[in-house]
């Protein structure tokens, strides 16, 4: 700042009126500026009582020394403006809101100093701080979205650890059930069947060789783990995770075929006789519940046992010296118990795949006893090894039969020692079995075509339950009907043997029949001649007739094929009418009578003048017997004798 | 039922030379029971067999260095069965690689005047002892296991003490010579018995 004379500076406010008009000679009107009371009640409008406290404060001293001033100036021209206010409603007194909102003001401030000197007070209502909410906080939605961001991270990775652990013990489980059920399997096998393990091989033991037999057939199968599983796609109902693969000659199933027939006319079809064509079901009888492996096993033993019993029996039949020789064709062994009868065994095994029904067997053909009986004998002889009776005392000594290892220290003889050793084999046994069960049928079938063939008298044939392999035993009652209490005489206890039939008569004869069926037909009709004989016998005595003869065995007469006639002579009680009876196997029955001599009026004598002679019995007259009246002979019999008694 | 005469059964005696091939072992007293165990599931099905043998070991000096050795021995347990008379010979020496100890063997069943024999014969008693345990057998492969008892009092078989606390565990098998296949079962059945006891061929010689 330089020093020098002052200058005076006058300012003078510009005059910015704005326009309202300009004239035509260029006058301008101006709008009159506001005055001062206007210009107040203009920035009295502007007062926004609802901003902020630091605004308020800020606008508010600055208005308030303004407002101060004019708060007369505005009261004065309430008045006038009151008027205006109703014509105009729109246009309100501009100190209108400024008032309504200063009375709510005060209204308000009243009440929370209402409220405040209440609480004070503190006897009806108390002050309790209120529960932040913090959502109503208003905070940067930008750190609302980070942070919301952070913790759903947070979450999502907890999330995908634990999503991601399930997923691999799942497939641990699923890895694990697999190689469990692989093992649980194999300890299921192993408890029922011998396994070992050779190299990193599962082999397993499937022949009798553990249970004593003999056989050189190794008979092992080997254990496979299953391995060709898809584990995302579903495991079938039959998945095994073990196979087992059992040794191709012993695949399949196989059974022993025990059959009688007649002799084949021609040497060469014995090869061909009743071989096995069709498979049978064997499968379809073990209980599904058992899994493949085992059913397998199952037959695959059986087929081994089949073998063993075949090998047995065609060593037998080859080296055993018989009267008339076995022969032994591939799988079959023929042999002739009886002239005219061939037995046949043969090893049936089949390998199909499928079990098919197989079309059942005439019953006569399949002897199934008999291949029961052929298992049981292989299994005794299996657990003949194995006895207690072989193992040495003292422990030094090797292996051998009790009674065997005394033949040294008792000096036995050759024929001692056969005759410990010498026992039938497994061929000889079911021939003899065979034998006596062609024979017991035979003996049945005999009596029972003799039964339903005669009818006067019967015959009943009682058959004991309990029967030996060789020996059954067959009671057999000869009898007339209606008159079973009476003649009782005739009771045959029939001994059917391998080869012979022995009768026990009830009057203590022994005969011994031999395996022909005639000689036993023959027999009982003899005996049921003799029956009617013996029920006459019976009868007379019931009746009070007297026997005068009576024979088993008549000499006299034509000569019977079968047997002897028998006959007796029996006579009325009073002596005057006699009946005489000759009974014969094939001659039948003829009965005369004989009558006295006064029925017979026209044999007039004169030779004899006493009258006491008349009284003998007089001729023979035969009876028509076909003619009489009854059912049976002796039920005519007894006819013939009423009639005959006065 | 006496078995059939046309199967394989093993012959003893007559002219043909019998071998015994032998695989010996020992078990502790406390594992015996697992060893039953094992050997009841190994070998054949039978019910268990026990024996009690009374052996007498007779040595007939000759001018010759070595002393000829025949075994009397006798059931305690059954004592109406025959005697045993057993003559072993040396072990052959065939190759090493076979697995079992092959020695010549001849077995004869005698009466009980046996010992009175030997002595007559010349023979004198060289020891004796008692062996008592458990027999099993697999074909024709025997297992011995058995606890050897000191005889104190010569003669009295009641009087005994065990020699160890342990059982020996014999497995023999008795066939004709040559057949080497023997061996090889012997073999793979001692495997089977591996960590529980360990068979393996014992020179004799080497432990005189």
């Amino acid at each position: 700042m330089s020093g020098g004379p002052a200058v005076r500076v006058s300012i003078e406010s510009l005059c910015e009126k704005q326009v309202q008009e300009v004239s035509l000679d260029g006058m301008e009107t101006y709008v009159p500026p506001l005055s001062l009371s206007q210009n107040l009640a203009k920035m009295a409008q502007r007062i926004d009582f609802n901003q902020s406290d630091e605004s308020e404060v800020e606008e508010g001293t600055s208005l308030e020394s303004e407002w101060k001033q004019e708060q007369p100036q505005v009261e004065a021209e309430e008045d006038c403006q009151e008027e205006g206010m109703l014509h105009f409603q729109p246009s309100l007194w501009p100190w209108d809101s400024v008032r309504t909102a200063l009375r709510s003001a005060l209204t308000e401030m009243c009440v929370l100093h209402d409220v405040l000197s209440i609480v004070k007070e503190k006897k009806y209502m108390a002050l309790d701080p209120v529960s932040q909410d913090n959502t109503a906080t208003k905070t940067p939605q930008v750190l609302q979205l980070v942070s919301k961001k952070r913790a759903l991270a947070t979450a999502a990775s907890v999330l995908l650890k634990g999503a991601e652990r399930l997923s691999k013990s799942v497939c641990e489980n699923q890895e694990n059930r697999r190689q469990r059920d692989f093992n649980s399997e194999l300890l299921r096998l192993r408890s029922q069947w011998k396994l070992r393990k050779v190299g990193d091989k599962i082999l397993g033991d499937l022949s009798y060789r553990s249970a004593g037999s003999l056989f050189p057939h190794l008979g092992t199968f080997e254990v496979i783990k299953n391995t060709d599983i898809d584990l995302d796609k579903k495991i079938p109902e039959d998945y095994c995770p073990l196979t087992v693969q059992i040794p191709s000659d012993l695949q399949g199933s196989a059974y022993i075929k025990v059959s009688i027939q007649k002799q084949a006319p021609d040497i060469g079809d014995l090869g061909t006789v009743n071989l096995f064509r069709n498979s049978t079901v064997l499968i379809s009888n073990i209980h599904p519940r058992y899994p493949i492996p085992f059913i397998h096993f199952c037959s695959a033993q059986n087929v081994l046992l089949c073998k063993e019993i075949l090998a047995q029996l065609s060593r037998e039949a080859v080296q055993i010296k018989s009267q008339i020789p076995h022969i032994v064709v591939k799988n079959q062994i023929i042999s002739q118990p009886f002239p005219g009868l061939q037995l046949s065994i043969s090893l049936c095994h089949s390998t199909g795949e499928k079990a098919q029904r197989c079309s059942p067997d005439r019953p006569d053909d399949h002897l199934y006893v008999l291949e029961h009986n052929l298992h049981q004998l292989i299994r005794e002889f299996h657990k003949q090894t194995l006895s207690s009776v072989m193992m040495p005392h003292p422990a030094s000594a090797p292996f051998m039969h009790k009674r065997l290892r005394l033949a040294g220290p008792l000096a036995y003889n050759k024929n001692q020692i056969n005759s410990l050793q010498q026992n039938e084999g497994l061929l000889e046994k079911i021939i003899k079995q065979a034998k006596h069960i062609f024979l017991r049928r035979r003996t049945a079938r005999t009596i029972d075509s003799l039964a339903s063939r005669i009818e006067d008298p019967q015959i009943q044939a009682h058959w004991s339950n309990i029967n030996d392999v060789y020996e059954s035993s067959v009671k057999v009652l000869i009898t007339s009907q209606g008159y079973e209490q009476i003649c009782k005489s005739i009771q045959l206890q029939l001994n059917i043997g391998v080869e012979q039939i022995r009768v026990v008569h009830r009057d203590g004869r022994v005969v011994t029949l031999s395996h022909q069926e005639q000689e036993l037909q023959d027999f009982l009709l003899s005996q049921m001649s003799q029956h009617q004989v013996h029920a006459v016998q019976q009868l007379a005595k019931v009746m009070g007739w007297h026997v005068l003869s009576f024979s088993n065995h008549v000499g006299l007469g034509p000569i019977e094929n079968i047997g002897n006639a028998s006959a007796i002579t029996v006579a009325s009680a009073n002596g005057e009418y006699a009946i005489s009876v000759r009974s014969g196997p094939e001659s039948g029955c003829k009965v005369l009578v004989q009558c006295p001599r006064s029925l017979n009026k026209d044999q007039k004598c004169d030779v004899m003048q006493d009258a006491r002679w008349a009284q003998l019995r007089g001729p023979y007259r035969e009876v028509q017997w076909s003619r009489m009246e009854g059912r049976n002979f002796i039920y005519k019999m007894e006819l013939l004798m009423a009639a005959l008694t006065p | 039922m006496e078995a059939p005469p046309v199967t394989v059964m093993p012959v003893t005696g007559g002219a043909i030379n019998m071998m015994e091939y032998l695989l010996q072992g020992s078990v502790l007293d406390q594992a015996l029971e697992s060893l039953l165990h094992r050997l009841r599931g190994l070998c054949d099905n039978m019910e268990p067999e026990t024996f009690a043998d009374h052996e007498m070991v007779h040595l007939l000096k000759g001018q010759q260095g070595q002393p000829f050795l025949l075994r009397a021995r006798h059931s305690l347990s059954s004592p109406t069965d025959p005697w045993h008379l057993r003559y072993l010979g040396q072990p052959e020496v065939g190759d090493k690689s076979r697995h079992a100890l092959v020695r010549n063997c001849v077995d004869v069943a005698t009466s009980q005047s046996l010992p009175d024999f030997l002595n007559e014969m010349g023979f004198r008693m060289d020891h004796e002892f008692v062996a008592k345990g458990h027999i099993f057998r697999k074909g024709s492969m025997k297992v011995v296991v058995s606890k050897l008892w000191r005889v104190l009092v010569p003669g009295n078989t009641e009087n005994t003490e065990p020699l160890s606390l342990s059982y020996l565990v014999e497995l023999s098998v008795l066939a004709p010579a040559g057949q080497d296949n023997v061996s090889e079962d012997m073999r793979s059945f001692a495997e089977q018995l591996k960590p529980l006891v360990h068979l393996e061929k014992i020179d004799p010689k080497k432990h005189t």
